[in-house]
């Protein structure tokens, strides 16, 4: 594995500070609640650490989002969110939730994707200001299913075709509701070196 | 089934068991648990495969994580050379694709199973029950001593089934 030193290491956490800040205010602008961050968790794993990643109970029930990014930092974006925080956007946004899996229609789908894309967009454009990068994202595509099988299919496609995984996590929390998100960047770890020497580190 | 603790695989790691046991995977997405059992010695070797094909240098450290290298771990790991492989069967579960209307689709699961199906064929082993494809993720749980198997998905029934016979189980008299 490349191995990251402490000062890579404290400089991607900022990065997902950055990235996930920009996010974070435009949710709240969205939905007129204030969000915070938890402090960003970089995780570099061989896939012995893979199924170690999964912080929520592995069968329980969450609705993800992933998009590509293509650009000077290509990678994967993702969002986790547990049913339960789920329903907390839905009654927010649209005022109604899903009574269950069952009832998950294409509207609750796309109030989800579209708070991906806006969370997402604000991320790489926060990104993009602080290193000059040119950053795009693809629209999100949707899923909901038990957590360890959203986050591994997520992982084993992010891993295709490298050898080694590198994610940065970032928790964001409401104190005004139950709710708890969690956005995941997976960059190729083959394009690093070219973050770290835009930040001369 | 459920009270006898379970053996579980995870990403990319492979378990056994003989005589007894229960052995199963939890949350396969687009990964695919493959199980590979010889009726001669009642024993059963289990890998959460993630991958179709090994990166160069990778599998070495991780056999169970690559369809390509995880059949012939097992192997290995039930002490069957290649020219007897057929007494064995073959269990498969998961392969879904539970993101839909991917932009860049790599069809990881469907590649997963492809991969998986073509193996056991040249190696003529039997595949006894499948629980694939499709866009749900699943667990399992797979009884060694009764050959009963067990498969969760989220939103629908649990599957059991009784393989017994077609896994060539001999029934003890209660």
């Amino acid at each position: 594995m490349t191995t990251l030193n402490e000062l890579r290491t404290d400089a991607l956490r900022e990065i997902g500070n950055i990235g996930l800040g920009g996010a974070v205010t435009a949710l709240s602008d969205l939905t007129g609640v204030l969000f915070t961050l938890e402090a960003p968790q970089i995780h570099q794993m061989d896939t012995h650490t893979l199924s170690e990643m999964c912080w929520m109970a592995p069968e329980s029930l969450v609705v993800g989002t992933v998009s590509r990014v293509n650009g000077d930092w290509p990678g994967e974006g993702a969002f986790l969110f547990p049913w339960e925080s789920a329903c907390v956007l839905w009654q927010i946004l649209v005022q109604m939730q899903p009574s269950g899996l069952d009832d998950l229609n294409e509207l609750y789908q796309s109030v989800i994707n579209e708070v991906s894309n806006i969370m997402l967009g604000n991320y790489l454009q926060a990104i993009s200001q602080m290193t000059g990068f040119t950053l795009h994202m693809e629209p999100p595509a949707f899923a909901a299913d038990m957590a360890m099988a959203v986050l591994s299919s997520i992982l084993v496609e992010a891993l295709y075709g490298q050898r080694e995984l590198l994610a940065i996590e970032t928790a964001f929390k409401t104190p005004e509701h139950e709710f708890k998100g969690y956005f995941l960047y997976l960059p190729e770890t083959g394009n690093l070196e070219k973050l770290f020497g835009v930040l001369g580190i | 089934m459920g009270k006898a603790e379970v053996k579980l695989a995870g990403m990319g790691e492979i378990v056994f068991a003989r005589g007894a046991g229960v052995i199963g995977c939890i949350g396969l997405g687009s990964c695919v648990g493959t199980v590979l059992f010889d009726p001669r010695v009642q024993a059963a070797a289990l890998a959460h495969v993630m991958l179709p094909e090994a990166q160069e240098g990778d599998a070495a450290v991780q056999p169970g994580k690559y369809a390509t290298t995880a059949l012939p771990a097992l192997l290995r790991m039930l002490d069957t050379p290649p020219a007897f492989a057929s007494r064995l069967k073959a269990i498969l579960i998961g392969g879904g694709e539970l993101f839909q209307n991917r932009s860049q689709a790599l069809r990881i699961g469907e590649r997963n199973v492809e991969t998986l199906q073509r193996l056991l064929r040249e190696a003529r082993i039997e595949i006894v029950f499948e629980h694939i494809r499709g866009s749900s993720g699943r667990s399992f749980e797979f009884d060694v001593a009764t050959g009963q198997i067990r498969v969760r998905a989220m939103g629908s029934n649990c599957v059991e089934k009784d393989l017994s016979a077609v896994l060539g189980i001999l029934r003890r008299a209660a």
